[in-house]
């Protein structure tokens, strides 16, 4: 069984806390990426359960099994590594049957394995090569042959995508949702490309500073993160946020105004509140008959355009005096938002356009602690319960 | 100025950067040169004519090299003699201080633990002690070994037992500089490979066998290379180590060569080019190694 | 020591793989600390853990090594020191009943060792600065794109590949006073002024040792510094050489402050090339070079090789071991306080 379980994790290196208490549930056969920022300790969580290194606190589990302390090679587990890893002075079938012949399994089945694992991996007629005579993503399939020779319950894979180029990281990414589907084992991928891991994952475990913010499947990820990390996070280009307050009438910023009773959200009015919309969920006064329930207009005058191909981004300057500057990001960006529109928009550069914010799609966060405290602000009490449904999810 | 003012001053400055080397070359190949022409020339000729003229008509002779070799050498066939000595020193010392290197190496780099940074210290500051510091303890250590009376059986070493006692000395004070040698390539092994070796289930002794010493076969020639040269090159251990004639090394013989023939310039240049032969075969061959192994100094 | 080394394993461990992900930063420093927490955090939890450690499972590889040589160096040079303390002299062995400083004593009543004292800490100096100089010199030469620079500078490095013993009957025939080519080549360009009898000449002596021992080692220097210009990115050049600077200035406000860490390098290594240059004199002069040229590597092997006064050679070896503590040891601090050990 390749069910993982970290149990009050904590990995301090002299001065710094690498994992503080991480507690973590894997299920057995499931997809699971741990994804965040660099540093965050997404890799020093992966080690352990590794048994690469050693946990200062806490308890590590696999197959229901304690392996705290137990060396890489008992746990049952097979790991891909970013750099990829191989030995450069075997051939494939060496690099592949290495670990098999250092337990000294039989030839015939040593055989057996590799001719299954490379049919995996589709690197048939190649057993012979060298590794400097492949390409990089061949050599990728190599090191993903030789963690499944090892039938392990748990595949471990650290960044294994990021050396490889864009084109060939979007194919892997299906070949490695098939190989999830044809093996049925567990499979922990660590990723900070947040892109990587709503595509494949059961479920992405968002960390940051050593700590677990948020374990769910991507869309519940995407659609209720949280916290102000995950929200910012998750979703490219990130969610706009606004600083502001809650008054009477419900949530007061610099530029943005949604009236709510604060009663229906669990505030109170003078909190500080922030409030969360992504770009798609920000409508031109022309677009807004497609959603039910809009904010009052907001004035706003365009800036930068980015076209995508299939959208088009929009800066929004709120005010007269703000710039689009990416330093202004971690101040809430009160002036500025960031709209997606549709490709044949006849929005142009320095326009004065209204718009207005899709209400089922607003995130309001505490501004102190960064907590979620709703997903979808509706205008009367009985749909603000339906905020938890992604069914208007427009991407 | 004009373009072609600014060119001509290029290719001018250009061609004295090029002059100036040349020069300093000649400089640095100047005493091989005349010392290898010196030793190609008559007694007679050598005195008579200039230090890095070839000699022409009867100057020429290779005399010298015939009795600079029967003073160093003498026949290769009976084992013994000054060349033969510096190869059964050189050879053993090299490979051993190599790969007791390469293991430590291997231990102090691949293996991560606290305290690294001390013990690592104590080799490199053993690459630079001098051997004057030490040369009284370890003549008096050998003479307290006795190893002699241990080699009683084996009437080969026991004739050679100065030699044995340098290849072991050399061995020794060869392990700071290997270290730190291999050390500085296996620190640039990508370490996930050997934590993949690790979850395969491979010991660290495996780990080396299997996957560090093969890989290690580049920084071996460095090392063997740059490590041959400095135990055949090795003068003072020699001189207070060696105390029989039979067991002199090349170093040795080219010094008392050079002491019983004073004025014989010739056959003094013919043995030390003899002498000196297996390090500069050694260096055109090799010369990219002991480069590498040179810059490891610093 | 390796200075060079350590910066590009240093350098290579952080971001030779080009990626700054966490992947590698985490992995790095964290490997040290994995120690660290196996050492003494998990060593309460069970003994198992302790003797599973890398730490214990690294002993057997470098242990024995690390004894052997501590044995040979720094056991010798303790067991030196404690001899420099005894009154051996003569046959016998030593009296290790009776120790004190006497032999240190009669040192500093001795006035051939301050004249050796004095001439190594001149050979050391003015060889260490003239060997940097022509090598920094040709460094910067060599490194404008020369062609047949491997050539060159295979020819620069050839003398250092040849032992002291051989070079030094080189240059006794090329300082031969009467058809030298020192003198043949003065006097062949008209200096016959300058034609000297180098070796002999007690004030010309200490010089011409200098001068074939810098021949010997410049070529180190160049390769050294050469591998420090390399290692400066090409765009300060061009900057340098855009904002109009001169290229003397440009080597000395920009290039030269750089190459600090070559300089600390390879001064390093020739200071300690420097205290052992007793080859090279013992094969030109023997044991006894004479007040001009006697050095502590040759006074002590004298004293205790020549005259069996071994506690005295002893004596003046600790302090060639101190002087070369004093080279080595600001320098292995430098590198421990950057990490590079």
């Amino acid at each position: 069984m390749g069910d993982v379980t970290l149990e009050h994790v904590t990995k301090r290196y002299e001065d710094v806390t690498a994992v503080d208490d991480m507690n973590l549930a894997i299920n057995d056969g499931e997809f699971i990426c741990l994804v965040g920022p660099s540093g965050c300790g997404k890799s020093t969580t992966m080690e352990m359960i590794a048994g690469l290194t050693m946990p200062t606190e806490g308890e590590v589990f696999i197959g229901g099994r304690e392996v705290t302390n137990l060396p890489p090679k008992d746990r049952g587990i097979a790991m891909v590594f970013q750099n990829i890893a191989l030995f450069p002075h075997m051939d494939v079938y060496d690099n592949i049957s290495f670990g098999l012949r250092l337990r000294k399994y039989d030839k015939e089945e040593i055989d057996r394995r590799v001719e299954r694992a490379s049919d995996i991996v589709q690197l048939e007629g190649m057993l012979d090569r060298m590794p400097d005579e492949m390409s990089g993503g061949q050599r990728q399939r190599v090191a993903i042959a030789r963690a499944i020779v090892r039938n392990p319950e748990v595949f471990l894979m650290d960044e294994p995508l990021a050396n490889l180029d864009a084109k060939l990281r979007v194919h892997m990414r299906t070949e490695l949702q098939r190989l999830h589907k044809e093996l049925d084992t567990t499979i922990i991928y660590v990723t900070h490309d947040q892109a990587e891991a709503m595509t494949m994952s059961d479920r992405i475990a968002v960390i940051d500073s050593g700590q677990l913010q948020q374990i769910d499947p991507p869309l519940v990820c995407y659609n209720e993160p949280a916290n102000l990390f995950v929200a910012g996070f998750i979703g490219s280009p990130s969610m706009n946020f606004v600083d502001g307050e809650v008054t009477e009438a419900g949530f007061h910023g610099k530029n943005v105004e949604v009236d709510f009773d604060p009663a229906d959200v669990g505030v109170s009015p003078g909190d500080d509140v922030t409030l969360g919309v992504r770009p798609e969920d920000v409508y031109t006064e022309d677009e807004q008959a497609g959603i039910a329930h809009p904010t009052k207009r907001i004035e706003a005058t365009t800036d930068v355009l980015e076209p995508m191909g299939d959208e088009i981004f929009v800066y929004l300057l709120l005010s007269e005096d703000a710039t689009t500057s990416m330093d202004d990001a971690s101040e809430g960006m009160s002036d500025q938002l960031l709209m997606s529109v549709d490709p044949d928009s006849s929005i142009t550069e320095d326009q004065d356009v209204s718009v207005v914010l899709d209400r089922a799609k607003l995130h309001l966060f505490d501004t102190e602690t960064g907590e979620a405290i709703q997903h979808g602000i509706a205008t009367t009490t009985t749909t603000s319960t339906d905020s938890s449904t992604p069914a208007e999810s427009d991407d | 100025m004009s373009v072609a003012d600014d060119l001509r001053e290029l290719s001018l400055g250009r061609a004295a950067v090029y002059v100036v080397l040349l020069l300093v070359g000649a400089f640095y190949l100047a005493p091989l040169e005349s010392g290898l022409m010196t030793a190609i020339k008559t007694q007679d000729a050598f005195f008579s004519s200039t230090p890095f003229v070839p000699p022409f008509g009867d100057g020429f002779t290779l005399e010298p090299w015939y009795e600079a070799w029967a003073q160093m050498q003498g026949p290769l066939s009976d084992f013994s003699g000054a060349l033969y000595n510096s190869a059964f020193v050189a050879i053993p010392a090299t490979v051993l201080s190599g790969l007791i290197g390469s293991v430590a190496a291997y231990g102090l780099t691949n293996l991560k633990w606290r305290g690294q940074a001390g013990v690592l210290m104590l080799f490199v500051a053993g690459m630079f002690v001098p051997y004057q510091s030490v040369l009284v303890p370890l003549t008096r250590f050998w003479t307290i070994v006795g190893l002699q009376n241990y080699l009683a059986a084996v009437p080969f070493l026991q004739s050679r037992v100065g030699l044995i006692e340098l290849v072991v000395t050399h061995t020794a004070y060869g392990i700071p500089i290997c270290t730190i040698l291999f050390r500085s390539y296996y620190a640039n092994f990508d370490e996930s490979m050997l934590e993949a070796a690790r979850i395969d289930g491979a010991t660290f002794t495996r780990i080396y066998r299997r996957i560090i010493f093969p890989l290690s076969k580049p920084m071996f020639a460095v090392v063997l290379i740059y490590q041959f040269t400095q135990v055949w090159n090795d003068f003072l251990f020699a001189l207070v180590l060696v105390s029989s004639p039979t067991n002199e090394v090349a170093t040795i013989a080219l010094n008392k060569l050079q002491g019983s023939m004073v004025q014989q310039y010739n056959v003094q240049m013919a043995a030390a080019f003899i002498a000196a032969l297996p390090t500069l075969l050694v260096y055109v061959l090799f010369g990219e190694q002991f480069a590498e192994g040179v810059a490891g100094e610093s | 020591m390796p200075h060079s080394i350590f910066r590009r394993l240093v350098s290579l461990g952080s971001d030779g793989d080009g990626d700054a992900n966490d992947a590698n930063e985490v992995r790095t420093d964290g490997g040290t600390a994995t120690a660290t927490g196996e050492g003494t955090t998990r060593s309460d939890q069970s003994d198992r853990s302790l003797l599973d450690s890398e730490f214990v499972r690294s002993l057997p590889f470098w242990l024995p090594p690390a004894l052997l040589m501590g044995l040979f160096v720094y056991g010798a040079i303790g067991w030196n020191a404690v001899i420099s303390l005894t009154e051996w002299s003569g046959f016998g062995s030593p009296d290790y009943g009776d120790l004190d400083f006497s032999m240190y004593e009669q040192m500093l009543g001795d006035p051939t060792f301050v004249v050796a004292a004095r001439n190594t800490v001149v050979l050391l100096v003015v060889f260490t600065v003239l060997s940097l100089a022509v090598g920094l010199l040709l460094a910067i030469l060599v490194d404008r794109d020369i062609r047949y620079e491997n050539t060159l500078r295979t020819i620069y490095l050839l003398p250092m590949s040849l032992s002291f013993v051989v070079t030094a009957i080189f240059w006794a025939w090329m300082y031969n006073p009467e058809i030298g080519l020192i003198n043949v080549v003065l006097r062949g360009v008209g200096l016959d002024f300058l034609a000297n009898d180098w070796i002999s000449d007690p004030s010309t002596k200490l010089g011409a040792v200098i001068f074939a021992l810098m021949w010997q080692f410049s070529g180190y220097c160049m390769v050294v510094y050469l591998a420090g210009l390399r290692a400066i990115p090409n765009d300060q050049f061009e900057a340098a050489r855009i904002d109009g600077a001169s290229t003397l200035r440009m080597y000395r406000r920009v290039i030269i402050p750089q190459l600090r860490a070559s300089t600390m390098s390879a001064a390093v290594v020739l200071m300690v090339f420097a205290l052992k240059a007793f080859d090279f004199l013992f094969v030109l002069f023997g044991d006894t070079p004479g007040p001009s040229t006697d050095i502590l590597a040759t006074m002590m092997f004298r004293e205790a090789f020549s005259s069996s006064n071994w506690a005295y050679g002893a004596a003046i070896a600790t302090v060639l071991f101190l002087l070369a503590l004093v080279v080595i040891g600001p320098y292995l601090y430098v590198q421990y306080q950057r990490g590079d050990l």
